[in-house]
């Protein structure tokens, strides 16, 4: 059977951008949420 | 500072599952180098089963107790558990196509999560929906404990119905006829990824505790 390089790539690489993705969304919310606090303790 | 601890570790988990399943373990005699699909999509299946048994437990928690805590649990498991779902299924499909010949066929363990994706999406739906905390937690409670029950369904449907899908090779009942290097390489990756999922819980859970602290 051929390796099929292609797909193995593919499949990881989605993987990687949906991960990445979810954990940058996070860390956004996370440092909005402190800039949110931090204005209302001043 | 416990999340940032979990973080470096799921790095470096994740690197070295990248080197065990790229550079350690051996092409497959029989589908060649596509078979290293199998490194991210069995551990992304496991890891989806880890986060809707901690959605159960959180949902149950929920209704026993009515602490937000355990709603927040439920939450922060649910989310990255419709993401390794979703990563389960879109690298079985790509998996599929040159070992099956098909993106995508309607047999049993294929459909049963496909629907377990969906039940999921709903809950996170649902929870978007209801305004009033209490309201909505009971609510998605009540789907995250009704939605568990798909999960030994996905698990034993190559087992109760005929299908295309291989039967479990692990977290089956006879010993697992995998191959040592192989087999290593799936546990590496298995570890890496619940040492991720262990990450994004405890970094979901810290933003809804600032959501709650917020809107409270």
């Amino acid at each position: 059977m051929p390796d099929n390089w292609s797909y193995v790539f593919s499949a990881y690489g989605l993987a990687a951008v949906v991960l990445l993705g979810y954990w940058r969304r996070l860390a956004g919310r996370a440092k909005s949420l402190a800039a949110r606090g931090a204005r209302r303790a001043a | 500072m416990a999340a940032r601890v979990l973080g470096w570790l799921a790095a470096l988990a994740l690197v070295a599952g990248l080197v065990a399943a790229f550079g350690y373990a051996p092409r497959e005699a029989v589908q060649g180098n596509v078979q290293r699909i199998m490194y991210l999509h069995v551990p992304a299946v496991l890891t989806a089963y880890l986060a809707f048994g901690l959605v159960f437990l959180g949902s149950l928690g929920y209704l026993l107790t009515r602490r937000p805590g355990w709603d927040r649990l439920a939450l922060a498991a649910a989310e990255p558990g419709v993401l390794f779902t979703g990563i389960t299924i879109a690298s079985g499909s790509i998996w599929g196509k040159p070992t099956w010949g098909t993106w995508w066929t309607w047999d049993a363990r294929l459909t049963s999560t496909a629907v377990l994706f969906l039940v999921y999406v709903g809950y996170l739906l649902l929870r978007g929906m209801v305004d009033e905390p209490d309201r909505r937690a009971r609510a998605a409670a009540v789907v995250g404990i009704l939605g568990a029950a798909n999960i030994p369904i996905v698990h034993f449907s190559v087992k109760w119905w005929r299908a295309l899908h291989q039967p479990a090779t692990i977290l089956g009942p006879e010993s697992s006829p995998i191959a040592t290097p192989i087999a290593l390489a799936l546990f590496t990756n298995w570890i890496a990824f619940t040492l991720l999922f262990a990450y994004l819980l405890a970094k979901r859970m810290q933003i809804a505790r600032l959501e709650d602290m917020h809107a409270g």
